[in-house]
């Protein structure tokens, strides 16, 4: 007994030390936690949707996605075939609607709970601070990551993990077709985190990638159009010069 | 006495013992009724609200056997096979039935045999009887023919024969006995109940409720009047029933709790899983949404627990981790989690995405109920085009700027706000089905103000030549115009990005000169990331 307690000290140094996530982008954002992803304007949520099925591209597992009625009217159902182009798995949801908001919190709880969904992606009007506690405890507790949709109205006080604002950008340019469309893009800002709380009010320009199924951080140059340089002014009267430095 | 309107008038339809002993019967006229005894009190049937009443008793008579059948607009009958013993043979349950229904005041005539006709006969003609197997035809022959319940015809027929009794009708040569009859199928009736009551010839029972594949039952000592009562015995027959359905390698689907209480009534509640289950505390729990819809009432002296649609449970062993797993879905963890949600929030709240070969993206997939399996999706096709995220439930129509014939749009107005596209591509054009495409009738009644078509004019040659040319041509420019076929419309897919980045899947319905319409509308159909 006394040699196992003076190697006792040794023995817990061979544990391994407890692994630390590295604060990075996207800051557990559907791989733990309980994520709010709000809304910019009005009519932003296919957007989230689609930024959130592309930070969590790689989650195992079936997709419980619930929906309040009222988001389904307004901004229409899952089409898989689209959803496939963002998540592995996207041909694997079980889908709940329901009408009220509390058995939508309900239904996300006993998602989390069953042991049988890999992620949790609710659309839902409201969540009080009690029901995101809840839901964070739960999510903590049996380590199912949720992301709750929410409309641009949401403010105030939350228990979750992080809120996170987002809104569609330009796309990416086009390099078969200079009028068509791209990568698609997304502004992403990180409006609380309680695991990085000093990177609150970050801002993220984000690019989705087909190929690699990855979001990668555009590049101001490229989130934006380019736009001609200016020229140097110079005594030459012409209207068109004028026009622009005006 | 209650009387109902047939064919020639009011005719009696029920009549009490009084009335019954002045020679008052069914399907007499009201004025010979009346005729007989001026002072008769008469009041209409209520044939609704006696068929509701009798059915109900027949579901609370499933008690004593799963499989009861309405017989008629006045009789119940319980299949007692394998039932009877667990009263103590048939006469004791003939007695405990009667003894229960005059308990609750319900007045009744029993009989029991072997056949559907033969028990009915004998709870008519000779109540309380009961026929052994074999001995119909003795048991029977001293019966009236009413009892056989043949037509008022042929019974009347019968009766002019001299054929008053059933046994009558044994010696007769059924040959002669049928030629007796003008119409064949009177004839046919009369010697098919015959058989029928003798077992010559077969007749199923249609039950009110299918049987179920297993059923416990709990009878209670004393009424119970509390939830949690019901909860506990609830689980005592859960236990019971799960146990059943181990022992033969099987779950069930459907489960049904109903419990009778002491005042004749009854209510009953339902469960259904996605999966075959056979676990208890699983289908406790999907009953413990709905077990307060229980009304104990006055107290509840039997529950049952039955389950249908059973089917072999899924026995491989379950994945020590997820990583060892061979799928990255616990179906039955899955199927579980379904039940639950359907048990509170209602069938059809849990829905998967089924899909099937169409090249319409709205067809392509529709969502329908979980039923334990998430579908395969079908080989994508490689020549489609890139689809949204999101898909409207009805395309809306927008008001749109574009450029004629096939260009995307420039501006369009969705849900009255204006948009600039700054991006756009395509078309795809996803042609209509023709092959499931019915033209819709057309209108028949013409409008009001539309204007009236005048039938091809016959000219008399005759009049003025030169207004006959005129007319002529006239018509003729007017059959010219261009006919509108009524026929689907290909729709042309564009993908449009509007200057604050949202991307829209929009179409044009239709092509310019198509003939199949007017200018082509142009609807917002999804919405990309």
């Amino acid at each position: 007994m006394a040699t196992f307690n003076a190697h006792r000290q040794d023995i817990f140094r061979l544990k391994p030390s407890p692994e630390i996530a590295p604060i990075t982008f996207p800051f557990g954002f559907g791989a733990s936690g309980v994520h709010e992803v709000c809304e910019t304007q009005h009519g932003d949520l296919p957007a989230l949707f689609g930024f959130s099925l592309a930070a969590s591209a790689r989650r195992r597992g079936v997709i419980l996605h619930v929906q309040q009625s009222t988001l389904g009217i307004e901004h229409g159902d899952i089409l898989t075939a689209g959803a496939e182009g963002f998540q592995s798995q996207a041909n694997s949801v079980l889908s709940v609607f329901t009408r009220k908001g509390t058995d939508a919190l309900w239904a996300i709880e006993e998602g989390i709970k069953s042991a049988a969904v890999g992620l949790v992606i609710a659309e839902i009007v409201d969540c009080d601070f009690t029901a995101s506690r809840r839901l964070v405890l739960a999510s903590s507790r049996y380590g199912v990551p949720v992301i709750l949709l929410m409309p641009y109205m949401r403010e105030g006080t939350t228990a979750a993990t992080a809120r996170w604002r987002v809104r569609p950008r330009l796309s990416a340019n086009n390099q078969f077709d200079p009028r068509g469309l791209g990568a698609a893009r997304w502004h992403a800002v990180l409006e609380r985190s309680r695991q990085a709380p000093h990177f609150a009010g970050r801002r993220f320009d984000l690019e989705w990638n087909d190929e690699t199924l990855s979001l990668t951080m555009a590049p101001k140059l490229a989130a934006h159009q380019t736009e001609a340089r200016a020229d140097k002014p110079s005594g030459r009267s012409d209207p068109g010069q004028l026009l622009r430095y005006g | 006495m209650l009387v109902e309107t047939g064919a020639h008038g009011l005719c009696v339809a029920s009549a009490n013992k009084a009335a019954q002993a002045i020679g008052l019967t069914e399907g007499l006229a009201f004025t010979d009724a009346k005729a007989r005894a001026p002072h008769l009190h008469h009041q209409d049937i209520d044939r609704a609200a006696d068929a509701k009443a009798l059915e109900a008793l027949a579901k609370w008579l499933i008690r004593f056997a799963p499989l009861v059948a309405l017989d008629g607009r006045n009789g119940i009958m319980l299949e007692t096979t394998g039932c009877d013993h667990l009263y103590g043979g048939e006469a004791a349950m003939v007695a405990d039935v009667s003894r229960i229904l005059s308990r609750e005041q319900i007045p009744h005539r029993m009989g029991l045999a072997s056949t559907q006709v033969a028990a009915s006969a004998v709870a008519r003609g000779a109540s309380g009887r009961v026929l052994p197997i074999g001995c119909e035809k003795d048991g029977l022959a001293d019966l009236q023919i009413s009892a056989l319940r043949v037509s008022n015809e042929a019974e009347t027929l019968l009766r002019r024969f001299g054929l008053n009794r059933i046994g009558q009708l044994y010696d007769i040569d059924r040959k002669a006995l049928a030629r007796r009859f003008q119409s064949k199928s009177n004839a046919d009736a009369v010697l098919l109940k015959l058989d029928q009551a003798l077992g010559y010839r077969c007749d199923p029972i249609k039950p009110l409720r299918p049987a179920p594949a297993k059923r416990v039952e709990l009878k209670c000592l004393e009424p119970i009047a509390t939830g949690g009562a019901i909860e506990i015995g609830l689980e005592t027959l859960t236990i019971q029933l799960c146990k059943d359905l181990k022992s033969f390698g099987q779950g069930a689907r459907h489960f049904t709790l109903t419990a009778y209480r002491s005042d004749g009534t009854l209510a009953s509640i339902e469960v259904s899983a996605a999966r075959p289950v056979n676990m208890p505390s699983h289908i406790v729990q999907l009953f413990s949404e709905r077990i307060d819809q229980i009304d104990p009432g006055f107290g509840i002296d039997l529950l049952t627990l039955e389950a249908r649609r059973t089917g072999p449970m899924d026995e491989s062993a379950v994945a020590l981790s997820g990583d060892l797993a061979a799928q990255d879905t616990d179906i039955v963890a899955l199927s579980a989690l379904a039940d639950r949600v359907a048990a509170k929030l209602g069938e059809g709240a849990v829905q998967v995405t089924a899909f099937q070969e169409s090249h319409r993206p709205d067809l392509a997939e529709q969502k329908r109920p979980f039923e334990g399996d998430i579908p395969k999706q079908l080989s994508s096709n490689p020549q489609a085009g890139p689809r949204p995220l999101r898909l409207l439930r009805q395309p809306e129509r927008v008001q749109v700027l574009a450029e004629v014939p096939e260009g995307p749009p420039l501006r369009f107005v969705w849900r009255r706000v204006a948009r600039k596209v700054a991006k756009a591509d395509g078309p795809e054009r996803i042609a209509p089905e023709w092959w499931t495409y019915t033209a819709p009738p057309p209108s028949a009644a013409p409008q009001e103000d539309a204007p009236r078509k005048w039938l091809t004019p016959k000219f008399d040659p005759r009049a003025d030549a030169a207004l006959i040319a005129k007319t002529r041509t006239e018509f003729e420019q007017m059959q010219t115009a261009e006919t509108v076929r009524n026929l689907p419309r290909a729709r042309d897919y564009y993908r449009v990005e509007d200057d604050e980045g949202r991307r829209y899947w929009v179409f044009r319905e239709g092509l310019y000169n198509d003939g199949r319409g007017g200018a082509p509308d142009w609807y917002v159909h999804g919405l990309f990331a």
